[in-house]
């Protein structure tokens, strides 16, 4: 018999007991749990967002508003600047971007690096309906749009073709091989892409060149995407240099946008953790105080276990390991509560989007409930251990 | 084989100071079955206890095979708790959650001897209780309890046997039963030193001694001992 099947065969009588004691371990990661399962809901969501956009910079012209007032009366905002970009800096955005990650990343290689996906938006109407079109670059808008699937037809491949998304193409009850008008220009249907569900399931999409002829926007572009495929690129810095170096446009890096909503979750959930942490303190104080409850009621026991051979060492171990398997129950439980929790309260705080089960915090979960139901058990352990035999046996 | 030599104990201070053993001196030797009498508060339980160590002296000396063992500190009395000495309770003090053969088991547990089931087995079955192995305490009679508390005892093959009124919870016959044990074991040459206040289980002992008051007032040699 080894000295933990002695614990186990002791705990089984006592079921209730510790069940009671591990209660605070339970109350404490079931909080964690359910902070940390959000948080991680909530990080995934604004992370698929951003995948789902693709580009890890934005250039936009550079616009301004003008807080236009009478007196102390405000009349709104003047935006001020031109509302297109010139192809004409395309070349040069992208010696930039390239360059700047050839030397973060020491790459030799003369080609290109970054793909950059130049838009040109239009509000038009097509069958009687208001729509955008969107111009693009096909080759570079395929590399950035990764996710894209064509469900009907073939991607863009002559200046007279156009990819509907899958909303419009419904709407507009629009097929392959169907010609529609774009501003007087025709053009036939080669796709239809498989719904996205973002606002591209509502656009249509034309080769840029076609697009600014059609509207009489040649050389013009609304915006453009750049995609890096690395996480070490530099991004920020490649944005900054942008905006130094090119007049008429302001560049955005992705990261600072998603940054600014992971601050904002940080923050929220570096309190919430604060409170779990509390939170399990207390329920670390429940542990103690259940196990020195236990060591007096225990004291025969106790007795009857050094009068047999039980060192101060070994009586120890047996506290340790009733703290362990407290620990680990408390841990399992709290970790169920916490994830049905999260399961419950997490739509509510983001907005419907759903919590998925998070198995990386189950093993933590247990560790950390073990931890500190043994950080807990050091005091009453070390109380049992101290007990005399023959004090053991006075107090019967 | 032990010597008590001069032991006092004192429990408290001042006013509530109690003088439980007053300069006691008592020799065991191998193969004595000594018995410990008196009534009750005369010292005898705790006599008993500083014998096997389980109690702390107020001054004297306690001397096992050669060596002190009154100024040991609790590991070293661990030792002398998992070999040479070993102890029978009135009330068995059995682990409830565990079966009579575990309970056995206990003290090759705490030895670090994992393989010691059939050595504990072949124990149950000389008290008796080969049956009763898997049993728990509920599950057995006052007297096959005290069975498996000698068994217990018996494990780590003592050479010193201290009980306390072993047979104080039983009915005359199975007290009887339980003696007659200890006389066995008694002639293999292991020495009992038994505590009592029944003057007819006392005279199944080779030698009385009477304790009155924390001291000794009376010791005697009984030819008759080990009668069944």
């Amino acid at each position: 018999m080894k000295l933990y099947q002695l614990v186990v065969k002791d705990i089984m009588r006592r079921k209730r007991r510790v069940l009671y004691a591990s209660l605070g371990v339970v109350i404490g990661i079931t909080t964690i749990i359910a902070v940390l399962t959000i948080a991680l809901a909530g990080q995934t969501n604004i992370y698929d967002q951003l995948e789902k956009y693709g580009a890890n910079l934005m250039v936009m012209p550079a616009i301004s508003d003008i807080d236009i007032g009478l007196g102390g009366l405000s009349l709104g905002t003047l935006a001020v600047g031109e509302n297109y970009i010139s192809e004409d800096k395309l070349p040069g955005i992208r010696q930039i971007a390239d360059g700047m990650i050839r030397e973060a990343l020491n790459i030799e290689d003369e080609g290109d690096i970054v793909t950059i996906a130049p838009k040109l938006y239009v509000n038009t109407r097509v069958n009687g309906t208001s729509l955008i079109v969107v111009g693009v670059d096909p080759r570079e808008e395929r590399l950035l749009k990764t996710w894209w699937k064509v469900s009907q037809g073939n991607y863009l491949e002559a200046p007279d073709e156009v990819l509907v998304g899958a909303v419009a193409a419904e709407l507009l009850k629009l097929n392959v091989g169907d010609a529609i008008i774009l501003n007087g220009g025709e053009a036939t249907i080669a796709g239809i892409l498989e719904e996205t569900g973002s606002n591209e399931d509502y656009q249509i999409f034309v080769p840029l060149e076609t697009a600014q002829k059609a509207f009489g926007k040649e050389g013009l572009v609304s915006s453009i995407d750049i995609r890096a495929l690395c996480n070490a690129c530099p991004t920020s810095d490649i944005a900054s240099a942008i905006n130094e170096n090119m007049a008429g446009v302001r560049a955005v890096a992705v990261t600072q946008i998603a940054e600014t909503e992971m601050g904002m979750l940080e923050k929220v959930s570096r309190f919430l953790f604060a409170l779990a942490a509390i939170t399990l303190a207390v329920g670390c104080f429940g542990v103690v105080n259940t196990m020195t409850t236990s060591v007096h009621e225990r004291i025969k026991d106790i007795g009857i276990l050094k009068a047999v051979g039980a060192s101060r060492n070994q009586i120890m171990k047996i506290f340790f390991y009733e703290a362990i398997i407290i620990g680990v129950a408390g841990g399992l439980l709290g970790y169920v509560a916490g994830t049905l929790l999260a399961y419950i309260v997490g739509p509510l705080i983001f907005g419907g989007v759903a919590v998925t089960y998070a198995p990386q915090y189950f093993l933590p979960s247990l560790a950390l409930a073990a931890l500190i139901a043994v950080i807990a058990s050091v005091y009453p352990a070390s109380r049992a251990s101290r007990i005399k035999v023959a004090d053991s046996f006075r107090s019967l | 084989m032990l010597e008590v030599k001069n032991v006092s104990k004192i429990y408290g201070e001042g006013t509530a100071k109690v003088v439980a053993l007053n300069n006691i001196s008592l020799l065991v030797n191998e193969g004595d079955f000594i018995a410990i009498m008196g009534p009750s508060g005369s010292g005898k339980s705790t006599l008993l206890n500083i014998i096997g160590g389980l109690d702390h002296i107020s001054s004297g000396e306690v001397i096992l095979d050669g060596q002190r063992i009154d100024s040991l500190d609790e590991n070293a009395l661990v030792d002398v708790r998992r070999g040479k000495i070993a102890y029978v309770f009135q009330q068995y003090h059995l682990i409830p959650s565990l079966t009579a053969l575990e309970n056995v088991l206990l003290p090759l547990t705490f030895c670090g001897a994992n393989n010691g089931s059939q050595k504990a087995l072949d124990i149950l079955k000389r008290v008796g209780l080969g049956k009763r192995a898997e049993h728990k305490p509920s599950q057995l009679s006052g007297g096959e309890q005290q069975r498996v508390a000698i068994a217990r005892a018996l494990v780590n093959d003592p050479s010193l046997i201290l009980a306390d009124e072993p047979t104080g919870n039983m009915d005359r016959k199975t007290g009887r039963e339980i003696l007659a044990l200890f006389g066995q074991l008694n002639g293999e040459g292991r020495s009992i030193v038994m505590v009592t206040h029944d003057p007819e289980i006392a005279g199944h002992a080779k030698e009385v001694v009477v304790l009155q008051d924390g001291q000794i007032v009376d010791k005697i040699s009984q030819k008759g001992g080990n009668k069944c």
